[in-house]
């Protein structure tokens, strides 16, 4: 701990110093912070406003101010609607989600950090070749793919599959890029020199030696990939038309298309208001936490995903 | 040794076969399947046909048209409030700048789809909580925020909610990389912090804006599915978006060559407006760079990469 207080650095005094009030800014300072807190509230109120309605029942919604709590509160009405809703699929969707989401982070990992490590750890011939492709490929937007994924994932017979889902997503240009940019950083070529004199075997060095170094590119590396598809919705929307198979944004939007069509009952205005709560709540919960490893990664990658 | 050498291209492998599989194949492939077009139930080779089919389709270019405008508002809402919420959170005039950092970046952690269906249901006239204030600018005449020609805006709202927390942190970071002297020297001459932050973080800040201006062109001329949501409570055109025309004409309409003709024109327009917005920034690159060798010497670490800040730096 007293390391850390002693590498405490000169600029980072200066930026202490430099960010210190003095008395005569107070007022900027006051009408500053009443805009942020403003900006606050508008990136706070749809998240706030679903927390409210998830109390409400369908009329309620209609009838009571829209932050304002029911008299009668159906929280738990509205749980029970959303688990038996459409045959109760709901819970299947979320799990669906789960599986998608941790097979695809976990084996997108692997497979961009062995590739990201062999650009930036090896001299190979064809090494500049994969990484200029690599970098093309950020630039080329997934809509010139979209139909030719489909028919090939048709050709295949992956259609309505979880293969289907989770292949196509896995070789991640940007997630080859991302680790590969990092490998460079944080893994230092001794580390490997040294294996190698103490008699490890190339995959010896990158599993014992390299990954726990890397630790930290391979969480940054995940979280994204594990948002990314927990977030997606496009590709599933093409090749799934198997319920059973959707994972919860797909699954929503259906509901969604319920509340226009004619003779699909009463709206499910309640079930989706819940359904998106709790398919936003563990991210939301979980997000304080892991905000730093995300934004870092974004940062060295700065890419959409 | 020898086996030492196989080493490198056994990792890369399964990348570079599902890379090759699910992305080389599929650009090439989509160029491919637009050289044909079927006729009478069979398909036949017609060469550049279906792009010159493009070139006269007027709902292609009105839904290019769409995005254009729809890019430009959204360049500017998304943009410019994550780079003033930046430029505030950089400065000394605000407390509880990790609280504010949190809440602006929140909504990154919420799927796209689902802040499209709340902003919809935000809107939607039945459950009418924010169309009352819009009533208050039209002479207290209702407003259908739905309809279709407030349509974009909606979306501009539902992506700048989504977005702009994204974009500040971005902003955010490269601020934090850059040397404090600099502001140190900046304000024994005299500056305030708003000079500050006009004069010199805002033209050291250049290539990260370069930067998100980019995505923002490759984003917005890809829009799809927010308009895709809001088409389930309201009517969106068909062809409102390039994306939403090519899906609709492969996956309603069962037309995948010209659908795949259509892809890779949007494809080619993306590039060529990303060309065009590189070529036009490009020209203050030279001074640009001057500043930024400036900025490097400062950086804790010597690895130049691909984007402005390096991997690891304070965010």
């Amino acid at each position: 701990m007293s390391a850390s207080n002693s590498t405490l650095g000169i600029t980072q005094l200066q930026r202490q110093n430099h960010a210190r009030v003095t008395p005569g800014k107070r007022m900027t300072t006051i009408v500053v912070m009443i805009v942020l807190i403003l900006v606050s509230t508008y990136f706070l109120l749809p998240l706030v406003w679903l927390l409210i309605s998830t109390t409400k029942s369908g009329s309620d919604l209609f009838n009571t101010p829209m932050l304002a709590l029911p008299s009668h509160v159906s929280f738990f009405a509205n749980l029970h609607l959303v688990s038996t809703y459409g045959g109760g699929t709901f819970w299947r969707w979320y799990l669906n989600s789960v599986f998608y989401a941790t097979v695809t982070s976990v084996l997108s990992t692997l497979i961009c950090t062995m590739a990201g490590y062999a650009m930036a750890k090896y001299q190979f011939k064809g090494r500049k070749f994969m990484f200029s492709l690599i970098l093309g490929s950020l630039l080329v937007p997934g809509a010139a793919l979209t139909i030719p994924t489909f028919l090939l994932i048709k050709f295949l017979g992956m259609m309505n599959s979880y293969q289907g889902v989770i292949i196509p997503g896995l070789a991640s240009a940007f997630g080859a890029y991302f680790m590969n940019i990092y490998i460079q950083e944080a893994m230092p070529s001794e580390f490997m020199d040294s294996g190698r004199v103490d008699g490890a075997s190339d995959w010896q060095i990158f599993w014992r030696i390299s990954l726990p170094i890397i630790r930290p590119g391979l969480v940054t590396y995940f979280l994204i990939s594990f948002i990314g598809s927990w977030n997606n919705f496009f590709l599933p929307l093409l090749i799934l038309n198997n319920s059973a198979l959707f994972p919860l944004p797909l699954g929503l939007q259906v509901w969604s298309t319920y509340i226009t069509q004619a003779g699909s009952g009463v709206p499910p205005y309640a079930q989706i208001i819940m359904g998106s709560f709790l398919s936003i709540m563990p991210m939301i919960v979980l997000f304080p936490f892991l905000r730093k490893y995300i934004a870092s990664g974004m940062i060295s990658g700065g890419i959409k995903m | 040794m020898h086996r030492g050498r196989l080493v490198p291209y056994m990792m890369l492998a399964p990348f570079f076969i599902l890379f090759l599989g699910f992305f080389i194949y599929p650009f090439f492939y989509s160029f491919y399947l637009s050289l044909f077009a079927t006729r009478m139930g069979s398909s036949q080779f017609v060469g550049l046909n279906n792009y010159f089919v493009a070139f006269s389709d007027s709902s292609f270019w009105s839904s290019i048209g769409t995005v254009i405008y729809y890019g430009v508002l959204q360049a500017v809402s998304v943009l410019l409030l994550g780079m003033i919420l930046a430029l505030f959170l950089d400065s000394s005039l605000v407390k509880g700048k990790a609280f504010f950092r949190l809440v602006y970046f929140l909504p990154y952690a919420v799927p796209g789809v689902i802040a499209a269906m709340m902003w919809g249901f935000l809107y939607s006239p039945e459950l009418d909580p924010l169309l009352k204030i819009f009533n208050l600018f039209n002479g207290g005449k209702s407003v259908d925020l739905l309809s279709t020609g407030h349509l974009i805006y909606s979306i501009v709202n539902i992506v700048t909610w989504e977005w702009a927390g994204y974009n500040m942190t971005l902003y955010f970071a490269a601020l934090t990389a850059l040397p404090v002297e600099l502001y140190e020297a900046a304000k024994i001459d005299g500056c305030n912090e708003f000079q500050i932050a006009l004069r010199i973080k805002l033209p050291l800040l250049r290539p990260m804006i370069t930067f998100t201006s980019i995505l923002s062109i490759i984003g917005s001329l890809q829009l799809f599915n927010e308009p895709f949501i809001l088409s389930s409570l309201t009517s969106v055109p068909p062809n409102y978006t390039p994306n939403l025309y090519i899906y609709n004409m492969a996956f309603s309409y069962g037309n995948f060559n010209y659908s795949a003709a259509l892809s890779f024109l949007l494809a080619f327009v993306t590039f060529v407006a990303s060309m065009i917005f590189l070529y036009f920034t490009s020209g203050e690159q030279r001074r640009e760079r001057r500043l930024q060798k400036l900025a490097d010497r400062n950086r804790r670490s010597q690895n130049q990469v691909y984007s402005p800040v390096e991997v690891g730096g304070q965010v």
